[in-house]
């Protein structure tokens, strides 16, 4: 398998990417949820994506702004068609955005909703059915303009750690600038919630992300921020330290950066293969790709690579448009099952802002062996020119091809099968554990990529209002098999597992793994 | 502090017949009057900050209408100021007040309303919702019992000057701005000495604006009548004088002291942050407009020639600056210093000489000395929400020397570019100064 993988890498690198090919099935899978609203929801329009059937088959939970939200059950078969039933399972108004996680670690996925008003914490009681738990958890859902969300189990401890992202306060007609409300950290106190802690400055945050950018075994939260509101702000992190009060990385005691962009969505990957995460920095033209200049420094210094990645993505590839873009959910994903991390963007002007392009194409950029990305929105399908804002890349038919949900401002959400005939293998695994977070959220999964460790994340946060919890997917290319291991949130490393080329298991830390079949 | 008091308390207004029945009334509609100006100019620079296309000579040009449309609407009403027709390039005299009352702080608010809606159309959408807010509630603080036939013929008489304004604005060159002000294309020049990108923006990759002399100034007779000459002869040899200015880029930039460092980022003024330089002054003036509880007409006088000096300081530094086309310290640096050095600050995407901030610093200061008198101190809060602290200067030349002198502290300036700025700068501000706006 090793050889296989090297002679991929050293294969020539600026060959043509296997360019995916998508079948935009919105209306025959059933999808009619329209992100709706006004100022109040310029931002937002997430998506969550994960199993509450049971099934193995991922369901998709679609905010609607102004209007309801809806909570679309799996009907697909594997391979087939995307057929989806929509519910009235989770019917709320005023939701931005949303994020699967077993808060309460009983196997059954709960969902975090993030609301203009009171955020809401629903429990997952099985088969799809759910019940506000917001005041049996003790969790303060306060009443601000929610619009970003990670989660975290800090050592120790049985129950999460929330982190809710808030913007601007709305109430503020004549001069909002300025006004950003703070972001809260929710620290668990017991089997609930203990009052929340406000992370102090905040900066109007539409993404935050539990990281450990430095590999210590020790997250980090890093905060993407809205420059249009804030005054003295930037990008942010904070140290995470269990029992600890949340602190703030600094210019003079930790070497922090300042960078200051319209931060809307943040993408963690190793894409350079050096063991570290990687971050895509999402915001308005010129988008940033961070890779971490020094480890051994151990100062948070990154470098921007975008441009010679060619992944700045900051004006629309197609359609006549040249305006500068506008970015919101980023995710890495191997679309094409090529063995090489590609990336999505959903893209869409705030309104109908004339300096930025109202034709604004949604990027699929394909990764290639030398570092750079090539764009295939348009070739591929998926480059709508809807005003798109959360997105999820996610395997809804099981068929080790990724397909594409993105939510639309003021037209409906859109879905995409990945329909061609893709040559290259895949794996999925799904984490499990037994006690708390049983979805095993902070854990790591390197796999070899020849000489190389490619090491996986598995955060709850991050994005553009949109998550999910569910298969975990990587692509092999040629390979037949996939040499990878865990390592689970508190640090113990698993051992090295070969995985046959399209398959799926279940790695239960417990049990070992375990092969799953939709049948 | 030499205030010169009798200019500014020498004003009271000069009330339409119908409606100046008392002393005390009048005062009530100065005052309002003055409440609609300055609470307009605090949206402006929040506007500056938060509309894409507003770079620091957009910013200017903005700055100029703006003061100009708050002075025009008050002088077509106050026998005792003077129309700027006449004096601006191109400005016709503003179509006369029909017959019957006028309230001034509606007549105000109407132009002002009226010009910043236009000046930002293309602002974002919490820009518009705060525009729409702000019209509403300062309409109604001006009208608040006021006949709502004087109302009407006001607001109507406030829009015949902003539309005057306007469409003397849309023939300026100015106007449209494109790609947030980046050409999409672009030849480099092929000269050692040429301005190169100095940063990995694929936006920035085309210097901003590089047309911008090209549009109609206000007051100075051409773009390139203040210009202050070549920069010293480019050299690359060790012992060269132009190295020599490089060098002490290099070496302050890794001495720097914490004061150094301060003053480089109050003066900063990065677009799209902050409300730019040309918004750094004009909230000076606010301050001091606070302060000294100035009356309203001193206040729009003070803005329309702040306004019309830093916008010909931007066309007169931008006509300097193509025409020279001077690569950036941090350019000349990597290539023959030291490959590794970055400045404090991050550089503006064009070239370097003359410095931009320089230059207007200098014209505004002196304007601001023109009216306020020489050694006049002041405190600047500008950047107080954003974290840096007050600073005091003892007079108006004091902070554009500093302003200067913050280009080289923050990397992206050699000295002779911040000194002949300054120069340039005083020089364009001389015909601003020399616009008569009282009778």
């Amino acid at each position: 398998m090793r050889t296989v993988l090297f002679l991929a890498i050293a294969s020539p690198a600026l060959a043509e990417p296997v360019i995916p090919t998508f079948t935009d099935e919105t209306v025959t899978a059933g999808f009619s949820t329209t992100y709706e609203g006004d100022w109040e929801y310029m931002v937002g329009g997430g998506v969550a994506t994960f199993d509450c059937s049971g099934d193995g088959f991922p369901e998709v939970f679609l905010s609607g702004g102004a209007a309801p939200s809806a909570l679309y059950l799996n009907r697909s078969t594997q391979g087939g068609a995307l057929a989806f039933e929509k519910t009235d399972a989770v019917t709320l108004d005023a939701v931005l955005g949303a994020y699967p996680l077993d808060i309460d670690s009983d196997g059954v996925l709960d969902l975090v909703i993030l609301r203009l008003g009171e955020n809401r914490l629903l429990k997952g009681l099985g088969d799809c059915k759910f019940q506000d738990a917001t005041a049996d958890w003790g969790f303060d859902g306060g009443d601000a303009w929610s619009t970003a969300f990670a989660a975290i189990w800090e050592k120790g401890q049985t129950w999460p750690t929330l982190a809710i992202g808030n913007y601007v306060d709305r109430k503020e007609e004549a001069f909002p600038w300025g006004s950003c409300t703070d972001n809260w950290l929710h620290r668990p106190d017991g089997q609930h919630f203990a009052p929340p802690i406000p992370l102090t400055p905040s900066f109007c945050a539409l993404s935050l992300l539990f990281t450990d950018w430095n590999n210590s075994g020790q997250p980090a939260l890093r905060v993407s921020n809205d420059r249009e509101y804030y005054k003295g702000g930037q990008e942010q992190m904070w140290h995470l330290e269990p029992g600890q009060p949340p602190r703030l990385y600094t210019e003079k005691d930790d070497g922090w950066k300042r960078l200051r962009i319209w931060g809307m969505g943040i993408a963690a990957a190793d894409i350079t293969r050096d063991g570290y995460q990687d971050y895509f920095l999402t915001s308005m033209a010129d988008n940033k790709l961070q890779i971490l200049k020094d480890p051994a420094s151990g100062k948070p210094d990154f470098a921007d690579l975008a441009f010679r990645s060619g992944i700045t993505a900051h004006r629309p590839y197609t359609g006549g448009d040249l305006r500068p873009s506008t970015a919101w959910h980023p995710q890495f994903a191997d679309v094409n099952n090529d063995g090489w991390l590609d990336l999505f963007i959903a893209k869409g002007n705030v309104a109908k802002m004339p300096d930025f392009a109202a034709a604004d194409p949604n990027n699929l950029l394909l990764g290639q062996a030398d570092g750079t990305f090539v764009e295939a929105g348009d070739r591929a399908g998926v480059a709508s020119m809807g005003i798109a804002r959360g997105a999820q890349v996610v395997d809804l038919n099981l068929d080790g091809m990724l397909d594409v949900v993105v939510v639309n401002r003021w037209t409906p959400a859109e879905v995409w099968r990945q329909s061609g005939d893709n040559p290259g293998a895949w794996v999925q695994v799904r984490l499990q554990q037994d006690g708390a977070n049983r979805d095993a959220i902070g854990s790591i999964i390197e796999i070899r990529r020849g000489k190389d460790v490619e090491r996986h994340e598995i955060a709850s946060g991050g994005g553009h209002v949109s998550g999910s919890v569910g298969w975990l997917h990587f692509g092999l290319g040629a390979s037949e098999t996939a040499d990878l291991r865990v390592i689970w949130p508190d640090g113990t490393a698993g051992d090295w597992l070969t995985l046959p080329a399209r398959s799926f298991h279940v790695l239960d830390r417990q049990a070992g793994p375990k092969a799953w079949s939709a049948n | 502090m030499n205030f010169r008091r009798r200019d500014v308390l020498g004003f009271t207004i000069a009330a339409p017949v119908a409606l100046s029945l008392s002393p005390a009334f009048a005062a009530d509609r100065a005052e309002i009057s003055r409440e609609v100006l300055l609470t307009w100019h605090k949206l402006i620079l929040e506007l500056v900050r938060h509309t894409a296309t507003y770079v620091p000579p957009v910013a200017a040009r903005a700055f100029a209408y703006c003061g100009i449309t708050a002075h025009e609407a008050l002088a077509a009403g106050n026998s005792k100021l003077v129309s700027l027709a006449g004096q601006v390039t191109d400005l016709l005299p503003l179509p006369a007040r029909t017959e019957g009352a006028f309230d001034e702080p509606c007549v105000l608010h109407a132009a002002l309303q009226a010009t910043v809606a236009e000046l930002f159309f293309n602002t974002g959408p919490t820009g518009q919702r705060a525009m729409e807010a702000m019209g509403r509630k300062l309409g109604e603080t001006a009208s608040a019992g006021i006949d709502s036939a004087v109302v009407e013929r006001s607001v109507t008489y406030g829009k015949t000057v902003a539309e005057h304004i306007l469409a003397w604005s849309r023939a300026d060159g100015g106007a449209v701005v494109e790609n947030m002000g980046f050409p999409m294309d672009y030849t480099p020049g092929t000269r050692p000495q040429d301005w190169v990108p100095t940063n990995l923006i694929r936006l920035q990759q085309a210097p901003l604006l590089p047309g911008w002399a090209n549009c109609r100034p206000f007051a100075v007779p051409s773009a390139l009548a203040s210009d202050p000459g070549p920069h010293p002869d480019y050299d690359e040899a060790p012992e060269s004088v132009f190295r020599g200015f490089a060098q002490e880029v290099y070496d302050t930039g890794r001495s720097l002291t914490d004061e150094q460092k301060l003053i480089a980022r109050f003066w900063s003024d990065d677009p799209m942050l902050t409300f730019t330089p040309a918004g750094h002054w004009i909230a000076i003036v606010l301050q001091i407009a606070e302060r000294d509880a100035l009356p309203v007409e001193v206040i729009s006088s003070t803005l329309a020639k702040l306004g019309v000096a830093q916008a010909d300081a931007f066309i007169s530094c931008w006509a300097t600056k193509y025409m020279y086309n001077l690569l950036r310290p941090v350019t000349y640096i990597k290539r023959h210093i030291d490959p590794a050095w970055e400045p404090l600050l991050i550089t503006p995407p064009f070239p370097e000489y003359t410095s931009g901030h320089s230059t207007q610093s200098g014209a505004a200061s002196t304007v601001l000395t023109s009216v306020f008198g020489e050694g006049f101190a002041f405190d600047d809060e500008t950047h107080v929400d954003e974290g840096l602290p007050m600073r005091s200067f003892p007079s108006f030349a004091a902070a554009a020397e500093e302003a200067a002198i913050s280009r080289l502290y923050g990397g992206i300036h050699f000295r002779f570019g911040n000194e002949k700025g300054l120069e340039q700068g005083r020089a364009v501000g001389a015909y601003a100064a020399a616009l008569r706006t009282e009778a």
